[in-house]
């Protein structure tokens, strides 16, 4: 999908995090705040932002990289937190004692989204709260040097997830956090990815125009943790999406809908994984079986995934 | 053997030699080196460590596996204390050994990370609803954190209580050279835990006399074993008898005071004829250490009382070394929390608290100043 925003606008509306942060080289955390904020337009924003590498990198003192109105929040509760906040100010607006117009948005990575944030993003899906969450999904805790979580993938080398004699990497497959979001039957749910900013922030734009609770969940290369090169984070990105590893897609109250399909161009996983040092060991003897395991999952995903938005296209009329 | 290791790794070394065979734990810098070292040092022994999906699963796992049979350890720094917080409140209501590592840093919230701090000692002792008694070791350096954490289980599994080790960034981050011989021949033997004989008609929280501690049976072993996070008997059937309620705290209560010389862990430097006392734990007992070599080489009588086990207070030891004496320092990395402890026992007596709580270590040099002791 792409943006309704025009090339022009989107260059020159200038962004709301502002370079000098300390993200590192190749980091895709400030690409997708980045867009994400595009796609709010010219609405005032309150950003919340949970305990990690986002929140610490671009709140260095003295200086702040935020533009807009922010809280840090504890590691679990972004969710609740801005829930809280986009409450009172409903509250007071419908008693007139505010009268601007505002947006809420709170980020997280993944392990603030999968593990210790996901009850109170579920309770504040379920609440149904005006709000936007965006995950930036770099598939472990980078911050605190390289643990695996929930987002991990299957083989993937971590600090808590080594290769050695017994094990290679993560032994567990990694949770679907999109489909835990689109349970909740919330009105929008997406998948998005750094390298493709017209899709994300035409996917922003929707989240924030959307009544109602709505996520984000977007692939974000870490060249530390993947123990990849950092110039080609985004490459690495684009492949992994071309792969249906991270497919770009929405639920739309309910209504999947693929917004790229690679078709022929589909390529394997391995493609990509060979330049991530986190599954270097897998390119070894005795790593086959879960190299295997994991094009199978995506190959099974991405049919799951097919028959979904099938299914939604039969429901919809067409052109709607 | 002569290592230069830092305290989080001998954190992990005495945990195993103690018999520790569980670990379950949640990402957080400064203790994070401890869960990614038992992930990799608990296996070889046949033991299991697991990452939880946040803290409270994390501390949750602990207990499930220490009443099931395991040693068990958990890891943290004050945000994750938070979290453990309900969790410890059950581990003392149902009577369940654990160790908890909190390897502090400067609060609240995210506080500074990742600067050292001693902010949690009094957070430690209230950690939960109920205000019952708490036992807290603090190490002042990297074999401490050894030893210590092997009295730790031993006092877990004695007293069948969650047991914190209060450790902090300067100690568990910083390297030293440490004797893993000597460490070992120093420490106390690994405590065996005792379990009730197959045969017996088992009852969890039997005992002869409140002061005592009922034996354990690994839950899903030979007898029906029951838990509970309510009050109740010792059949661990919930009550709300006000008898019954009271026997069971006061059980909860002696168990713990009753043997607070026996969990007596400290150094004594005590001066005949001192007018000074230094009364220090933790990181800051180092520079305390330093204060009183300077004093003493310059002519000063001081005494020097470094505590260890800092909860149950060690009434008897403190009130030894404050005998004689006019002037108690207590210096802190926080704005003054254990110097109340000390302020009941030293009545009539002039007390220098030295706080600092701007991540910086109290320095030697400050202690001789503030202390009067140049």
């Amino acid at each position: 999908m792409a943006t309704r925003l025009a090339p022009k606008e989107l260059v020159t509306r200038g962004d709301r995090l502002s370079g000098g942060h300390r993200l590192c080289a190749g980091c895709g955390a400030s690409i997708v705040v980045r867009n994400v904020l595009k796609g709010a337009k010219d609405h005032p924003l309150v950003v919340g932002c949970a305990t990690g590498c986002l929140e610490v990198s671009t709140t260095i003192y003295p200086y702040t990289a935020w533009k807009d109105a922010y809280i840090h929040t504890a590691f679990e509760n972004a969710a609740a937190t801005i829930s809280g906040a986009e409450a009172a100010f409903q509250s007071l607006k419908k008693q007139g004692k505010v009268s601007k117009d505002c947006k809420f948005v709170a980020f997280g990575g993944d392990g603030g989204t999968y593990d210790i944030g996901i009850q109170s993003l579920s309770g504040a899906l379920e609440r149904g709260h005006d709000f936007v969450y965006v995950c930036y999904d770099n598939g472990a805790y980078m911050n605190t040097g390289f643990q695996r979580s929930g987002a991990t993938p299957l083989g993937a080398w971590t600090t808590t997830t080594p290769n050695g004699k017994v094990d290679l990497g993560k032994r567990q497959n990694r949770k679907n956090l999109t489909a835990i979001c689109a349970a909740h039957n919330i009105p929008y749910v997406a998948q998005a990815s750094v390298h493709n900013f017209r899709d994300l922030i035409a996917k922003a734009e929707t989240a924030f125009e959307t009544e109602g609770p709505a996520v984000l969940v977007v692939l974000s290369p870490c060249p530390r943790g993947w123990r990849s090169d950092p110039s080609q984070s985004v490459e690495m990105a684009r492949q992994m999406v071309q792969s249906c590893y991270w497919p770009l897609y929405e639920i739309i109250d309910g209504r999947y809908v693929i917004n790229y399909d690679p078709k022929a161009k589909k390529i394997p996983v391995l493609d990509w994984m060979k330049a991530q040092g986190r599954f270097g060991h897998l390119f070894k003897a005795g790593g086959e079986d879960i190299l295997q395991r994991l094009q199978e999952n995506v190959d099974r995903e991405w049919q799951r995934l097919q028959a979904l938005a099938q299914l939604g296209a039969v429901e919809t009329p067409a052109g709607a | 053997m002569i290592e230069f290791i830092e305290g989080n790794d001998a954190v992990v070394r005495g945990a195993i030699d103690a018999g520790c065979r569980f670990f379950a734990g949640y990402p957080i810098t400064p203790a994070s080196s401890i869960l990614v070292s038992m992930m990799r040092e608990l296996p070889k022994v046949g033991g299991v460590a697991v990452q939880g999906e946040d803290e409270i699963a994390s501390i949750g796992m602990c207990i499930g596996a220490a009443m099931t049979g395991y040693k068990a350890m958990t890891a943290t720094s004050g945000p994750g204390i938070s979290l453990y917080s309900e969790n410890v409140g059950l581990a003392i209501m149902g009577e369940t050994p654990l160790v908890i590592v909190n390897v502090q840093r400067q609060g609240p919230a995210t506080g500074s990370a990742t600067k050292g701090a001693d902010g949690d000692i009094e957070f430690m002792r209230w950690v939960t609803s109920g205000g019952l008694p708490m036992i807290i070791l603090a190490p002042e350096n990297v074999q401490d954190c050894y030893t210590l954490t092997v009295a730790a289980f031993n006092f877990a599994e004695r007293y069948r209580a969650p047991v914190f080790l209060a450790s902090q960034k300067e100690v568990a981050m910083i390297r030293e050279v440490f004797d893993y011989d000597r460490a070992r021949a120093e420490a106390p033997p690994a405590f065996a835990r005792p379990v009730a004989a197959v045969d017996c008609v088992y009852e969890p929280h039997a005992c002869s006399a409140p002061d005592q501690v009922p034996l354990m049976s690994p839950i899903g072993g030979p007898h029906l074993v029951r838990y509970t996070t309510s009050t109740h008997d010792q059949r661990a059937y919930l009550t709300g008898d006000p008898e019954i309620i009271g026997a069971m705290v006061e059980h909860y209560q002696r168990k713990i005071e009753a043997h607070a010389e026996e969990m007596g862990l400290y150094d004594e430097e005590l001066e005949p004829g001192a007018e000074t006392l230094i009364l220090a734990y933790g990181v800051s007992a180092r520079s305390a250490r330093a204060a009183v070599k300077k004093a003493r080489a310059a002519g000063r009588r001081v005494s020097l009382l470094v505590l260890k086990t800092i909860f149950p207070v060690q009434e008897k030891a403190i009130l030894r070394a404050l005998e004689g004496v006019s002037r108690v320092i207590v210096p802190e990395m926080n704005l003054g929390q254990y110097v109340e402890e000390i302020r009941c026992l030293a009545a009539g007596r002039e007390i220098i608290p030295i706080n600092r709580m701007n991540t910086t270590l109290v320095t030697p040099s400050e202690i001789l100043e503030r202390g009067g002791l140049l």
